[in-house]
């Protein structure tokens, strides 16, 4: 991954877990490895376990932790209504910004 | 936590739990919780080497999961100057202010109250230590002055005789008031070395 891509790449992840968790809730190994198959959105899975606790912190998501029959409970995600709020109004930002980049990037590479 | 983990796993929680010895310990026991629970969830019940080894590549170092615990934004904020006019003023009137018609000290309070530089405990030490400054320090002087020979510092010890001040609490006084000179001096440097506008909320 581009160093001049991975700040951007910082940026954007917590709203790639707001939208996972748009659906429904999720556990927290659950999150971590669907992001983790997404190409090049992560390089090591347990950075994602700071950025949930922070998500938490901030109110965008609540946790519920279930036991498992498989094995150790479970802490499962759900998105907030603020969290939703956030996700909502990220959408909207990054449309028009990736709309902008890409109509640029054309541009300049006229293939 | 009792459940059996590769020696691999073990060592990797150790090196996690050692890495994270800076956070706050009920934050550091989350993490630690959390990463054990994944590394359960990953692996099958007896792993291989090789499995065990992939899991952990796959979380990254301990190192870089505790990195990723700081906040830091990925665009620093702007800083601003530790110090500005009115942090100045604050550090100047609450000494010196009550001589400028006793007024320079309160204003120097104001300054100081007003001022997002220190903290609370900051502003307290600054508006206690000493009310009024070096002019409160001077009256006390002058006070010890005639205690010499004003009503506190004399006795009578015989018909007709009266002996002032006298050798231990005079002393004593001398001492506290040299101390009480100090007081204000050091108050005005404390808060100009502690001031910060830069600091968090």
């Amino acid at each position: 991954m581009a160093p001049a891509l991975s700040q951007l790449r910082r940026g954007v992840l917590e709203y790639c877990v707001l939208a996972l968790l748009r659906e429904g809730e999720r556990y927290a190994f659950e999150l971590v490895t669907t992001l983790g198959e997404a190409d090049g959105m992560v390089t090591s899975e347990g950075t994602l376990y700071p950025l949930l606790s922070r998500l938490r912190k901030e109110g965008l998501v609540e946790t519920t932790w279930r036991e498992s029959t498989s094995g150790p409970p479970r802490r499962y995600y759900t998105l907030t209504a603020e969290g939703e709020a956030t996700l909502d109004a990220f959408v909207v930002e990054w449309r028009r910004f990736s709309r902008s980049v890409d109509g640029l990037l054309a541009m300049g590479n006229p293939q | 936590m009792t459940h059996a983990l590769h020696p691999l796993a073990e060592d990797y929680l150790d090196r996690l739990d050692r890495a994270a010895a800076h956070l706050p310990r009920a934050r550091r026991r989350e993490l630690a919780d959390e990463i054990e629970a994944h590394i359960l969830e990953a692996l099958s019940p007896e792993p291989s080497e090789a499995e065990v080894r992939n899991a952990l590549e796959r979380l990254g170092t301990p190192e870089e999961i505790v990195d990723a615990e700081a906040p830091g934004p990925a665009v620093p904020a702007p800083l601003r100057p530790r110090m500005t006019g009115q942090e100045w003023a604050a550090v100047v009137l609450l000494p010196l202010g009550g001589f400028l018609l006793g007024i320079g000290w309160f204003i120097g309070v104001i300054a100081l109250w007003s001022s997002r530089a220190w903290s609370t405990l900051d502003k307290v030490i600054g508006t206690l230590v000493l009310p009024g400054g070096l002019a409160t320090t001077m009256a006390l002087w002058s006070t010890y002055g005639l205690g010499e020979s004003g009503e506190s510092g004399c006795r009578e010890v015989a018909p007709g005789s009266i002996v002032c001040g006298g050798g231990g609490s005079s002393t004593v006084q001398f001492v506290l008031l040299f101390a009480v000179t100090l007081l204000p001096v050091a108050t005005a440097i404390f808060l100009a070395r502690s001031a910060d506008l830069n600091r968090p909320g």
